[in-house]
């Protein structure tokens, strides 16, 4: 935990003194939680990608003004998150979030019977079928929490809101997500 | 809210969290490593199917975006280190849209389109019509003309265009060598722009967020303003004094009265 800050700082600065491959090894360290964050906000695969890819650009040129010793990340995050959402309102259609197709249950013998694997898979669907009717900013809130397990100062960085905000903004989703369950589960 | 709900519908939304299907993360690394040796390169790039165009995202395509931009309407200036390379000859690529008249592409604009009346210069040579952007984009072309010779490259002397430049989000924008300068002035007395000096280039989005190049790869000074909600840009004149002087001759009727 000591070290790997330390590391990827030494990587800012080297990248901020124009070292083309510390900012490729920061691009490749982030791209994945970049690109999902892009993903989450612009709800388009393609849209997602020119996001990433404008964040990170956007990032390398604003170098200069990284403040020394702040979390790199957060900060890699907010100006990715502000170039999906120059996207978003562009994005000819949203597409939901989806679940991975249905995966084999593991070879080893305590696999869980398939009605039980089904029913959880079932209960997924309804959950996700549940977020995709909620409004486009509740279902970034809970995606940044719960699918990119994003902390409160990430999440802020990416909502563009106060850190106190988060968690307000959080619980209304949660709220609203609950309702849109409705009756339809209750086991 | 019950708290129970609360924490088993938080314990399901972990759950499902490893079961999302983001769709593979791209290559991010080597492509912005790409694009950060060779800082512009419109013609990689690809843009998916944007509609409407972000303005920041054009910036950081070039990787420039901490350079500074001048916004004139919807013209955004941008200084950067352009690497765009000099066109080998002059011709009307889809950036300038179809060719028309002078007439047509008045009543199919989206706004009032003005013409030079300097006896000088006379009528336009070829006017085109680009459309994707509301009310379009109407670019004048004329060859040599006294005291305005032609490109030997391209045999344009004169570039006039013009669109809304209340439509912001279509960007259009001008690529600029750092070698460019840039002055500040007055135009029909409204602020203006005489970029001078180097190579500069005019590209914008078409409507499927694809970048456009005007393929007027015209290195020749330009004076660029905003009068009435419509961008101007006058290309190919020598100086400002003569920039100025075409530019207070626009008329939004060359040869006829407006019905009296």
């Amino acid at each position: 935990m000591e070290g790997r800050p330390l590391l990827e700082n030494e990587w800012v600065e080297a990248a901020r003194r124009g070292d083309a491959s510390a900012f490729e090894e920061l691009v490749r360290l982030h791209q994945e939680i970049a690109y999902r964050t892009a993903y989450l906000v612009v709800g388009d695969a393609d849209e997602a990608r020119d996001a990433a890819q404008d964040g990170f650009l956007r990032a390398h040129a604003a170098l200069g003004r990284f403040r020394e010793g702040a979390a790199f990340r957060p900060w890699l995050l907010r100006i990715v998150a502000n170039a999906a959402r120059n996207r978003r309102r562009s994005a000819a259609r949203q597409v939901g979030l989806a679940l991975r197709a249905s995966r084999e249950s593991a070879s080893g013998d305590a696999a869980p019977s398939p009605e039980a694997l089904l029913l959880a898979d079932e209960r997924r669907r309804e959950l996700i079928a549940a977020i995709n009717t909620l409004r486009a900013d509740d279902r970034v809130v809970i995606g940044l929490r719960w699918f990119l397990e994003m902390g409160e100062e990430e999440m802020a960085a990416v909502l563009d809101c106060p850190r106190g905000t988060v968690k307000s903004r959080l619980s209304r989703a949660t709220a609203r997500l609950r309702d849109a369950l409705g009756g339809s589960a209750d086991g | 809210m019950d708290d129970r709900t609360f924490v088993e519908l938080e314990a399901r939304l972990a759950d499902l969290g490893a079961a999302i299907a983001f769709p593979a993360t791209p290559p991010l690394a080597a492509a912005v490593a790409e694009r950060l040796r060779r800082p512009a390169a419109p013609r990689r790039w690809s843009f998916g199917r944007s509609l409407a165009i972000a303005l920041a995202a054009t910036l950081l395509l070039a990787g420039i975006a901490a350079a500074f931009g001048i916004v004139v309407g919807g013209l955004r200036l941008t200084f950067g280190p352009a690497s765009f390379s000099p066109g080998p000859s002059f011709r009307v690529g889809p950036g300038l849209g179809v060719a028309t008249t002078l007439a047509d592409a008045r009543a199919a604009a989206g706004f009032t389109v003005r013409v030079p009346t300097l006896s000088a210069l006379g009528e336009p040579d070829s006017v085109y019509l680009f459309e994707p952007p509301s009310g379009g984009v109407v670019t004048l072309l004329y060859g040599s003309r006294p005291g305005i010779p032609s490109d030997p490259e391209t045999g344009i002397g004169l570039i006039i265009t013009q669109f809304r430049g209340d439509i912001s989000p279509e960007v259009f924008e001008k690529m600029i060598n750092s070698g460019v300068t840039l002055d500040a002035t007055r135009v029909n007395g409204l602020p203006g722009w005489w970029v001078a000096g180097g190579e500069h280039f005019f590209f914008f989005r078409d409507a499927n967020g694809k970048v456009v190049e005007s393929t007027l790869r015209s290195a020749g000074p330009t004076l660029i303003w905003e009068e009435d909600g419509v961008t101007t840009r006058v290309e190919g004149v020598g100086s400002l004094a003569e920039a100025l002087r075409v530019a207070a001759s626009l008329r939004a009727s060359a040869t006829s009265s407006p019905g009296g």
